[in-house]
């Protein structure tokens, strides 16, 4: 009993992670119906950007330069490789293009901090606290809190400022918004941003949990987007549901069947959401009113 | 107020507009009738920025607007209230509203006083005001006509284009939009109504243009349209 609730203790916190990723990718296809694949590559760059300044500015000095890269980054993306595929109305030229932009950073990454795992300092101790038997880190706590706490602020900025109605009005649609005065290609920019912002976020508190390196974007930007097919691509509530089911069950498989099987049982939930829900557990099916 | 010269305009390939030469002079009410897919709609559209225009010049307030985006025609002061509707069906009525004045909560444009406003367009149309914290795509087909008419009045526009605003309505709330038109004509709103319904709106219009297969045929003031036996027998149902 005691192993199980241990298991699901610590796939919390990496499900979290898992549900800001696939955040970010619903903020990129709410506005123009588009994903940034390289998402994970953002998630690493974000990370090791971090991991070169930590050391000389301390964590919190860190986190905030980590998310304006984040920004910066992102709104590249979609200039480079989004803004001429959604002008020309290409139905596939952003994904190519995002991918490439992806191995690119990558190799960057891999030129810039080797291709070696590093170890990433804790900004807190790195001795679990034991509650009943279960043992926490305390960065898992803060992962659980700075996760939440980033989507809430996006929802918040969503429905209280005016640009963040003008970013829900283009989501809804973007010849009215347009219309009523919206610079919607800069709102896309903007979530492009976000989004890339979203994943640096993340990318700096698993680093201290997990170990950084150039090569750790590719898995977790893929179980994102798991997640957020299983969760909806439309729902952010379905993310945080969708991230813990996958944390959890991976940590469960891990233990209980293999370690090998680790990443099965994810897909194959995946695989049943899409033929069974396509629009995802949560995710609305588009309603029109003519 | 706002001029039209030669415009030219289509999707793709596809010509739509062949030269369209039109004028809603200040405070005035212009109507453009005519038969399903003579362009009027199109018209609205290349006027709004929602299409690019292929040839010919579109002055607003004694500035060319040709050409440029939907966003920045919009800041210039043309409010375009779209036909269906096209209201925020993920916001609620409230925010549509706010909306509708975006360019005045943040650009260079005069901010006035935009939640008094809002207030006014409640009085306008009271059924908004009833339903202003529900989601819009909640709202029936008349009540989303009202807050896509009211939405673009938020603007406190030079120039309203308002697409047939009694699409798909009961002949009730057809008769309350035109109503509300009226009023907005004492007001002195200046607009461009592209209707369908040919004969209300050339009652409520002071001056009308009629289009057939992307030309303007007959213009002249709306009394001697309404009068015109070809206009008549076309579009105002009168017997031969």
């Amino acid at each position: 009993m005691q192993i199980l609730a241990q298991l699901i203790v610590s796939g919390i916190a990496v499900g979290m992670i898992y549900g800001v990723i696939a955040f970010g990718y619903q903020l990129t296809f709410a506005t123009s119906k588009t994903l940034n694949f390289g998402q994970g590559e953002a998630l690493m760059l974000g990370s090791l950007v971090g991991w070169s300044l930590v050391a000389y500015t301390g964590y919190l000095i860190m986190l905030p330069v980590v998310l304006a890269f984040g920004l910066l980054q992102g709104a590249v993306v979609e200039r480079l490789g989004v803004r001429q595929a959604i002008k020309t109305k290409s139905e596939a030229g952003w994904i190519m293009a995002t991918i490439a932009l992806g191995i690119i950073f990558r190799n960057l990454a891999e030129n810039i901090w080797g291709r070696d795992a590093l170890k990433f300092p804790s900004p807190l101790p790195e001795a679990p606290l034991s509650f009943m038997g279960v043992n926490v880190l305390p960065m898992e706590l803060v992962i659980v809190v700075g996760a939440l706490a980033m989507m809430l602020a996006v929802e918040v900025f969503n429905r209280r400022s005016i640009y963040g109605r003008a970013f829900v009005a283009t989501a809804g649609d973007r010849d009215a918004a347009g219309l009523v005065g919206v610079n919607t290609s800069l709102v896309i920019t903007f979530s492009y941003a976000m989004s890339s912002m979203a994943a640096a976020f993340a990318g700096v508190l698993i680093a201290p949990v997990t170990l950084t390196g150039a090569s750790m974007g590719g898995v977790l930007g893929l179980k994102g987007f798991a997640v957020a097919i299983i969760g909806g691509l439309s729902s952010g509530f379905g993310v945080v549901v969708g991230g813990l089911i996958l944390g959890i069950t991976e940590n469960l498989t891990g233990f209980y069947l293999s370690t090998g099987y680790k990443d099965v049982p994810g897909l194959l939930l995946l695989l049943l959401v899409l033929s069974l829900k396509p629009s995802g557990l949560f995710g609305k099916a588009a309603i029109k009113k003519v | 107020m706002l001029i039209v010269q030669g415009l030219v305009a289509g999707y793709g390939r596809v010509k739509v507009l062949h030269g369209i030469s039109l004028e809603v002079a200040e405070g005035q009410l212009v109507t453009l009738i005519g038969s399903n897919g003579a362009g009027k709609t199109t018209t609205l559209r290349a006027l709004s920025g929602m299409i690019k225009p292929e040839a010919g010049k579109i002055t607003l307030a004694g500035a060319d607007i040709t050409g440029l985006p939907s966003f920045q025609i919009t800041k210039r002061g043309l409010a375009h209230s779209p036909e269906g509707r096209r209201v925020f069906a993920n916001l609620p009525v409230a925010d549509n509203l706010l909306l509708g004045a975006f360019t005045r909560l943040t650009g260079s444009r005069p901010k006035g006083d935009v939640l008094r406003d809002r207030d006014r367009m409640y009085e306008l149309f009271p059924r908004l005001a009833e339903r202003r914290a529900q989601y819009a795509g909640t709202l029936s087909g008349g009540e989303q006509q009202m807050l896509a008419m009211a939405r673009a009045l938020m603007l406190n526009p030079q120039v309203l284009l308002l697409d047939e605003p009694s699409m798909g309505l009961a002949p009730k709330l057809v008769e309350e939009v035109f109503v509300i038109i009226a009023r907005l004509k004492r007001e002195r709103v200046t607009m461009l109504l592209v209707e369908q319904f040919a004969a209300a709106a050339l009652d409520v219009a002071d001056f009308g243009y009629v289009m057939e297969n992307g030309r303007l045929s007959v213009s002249g003031p709306a009394a001697a349209l309404k009068t015109d036996p070809a206009v008549r027998a076309a579009y105002l149902g009168a017997a031969h």
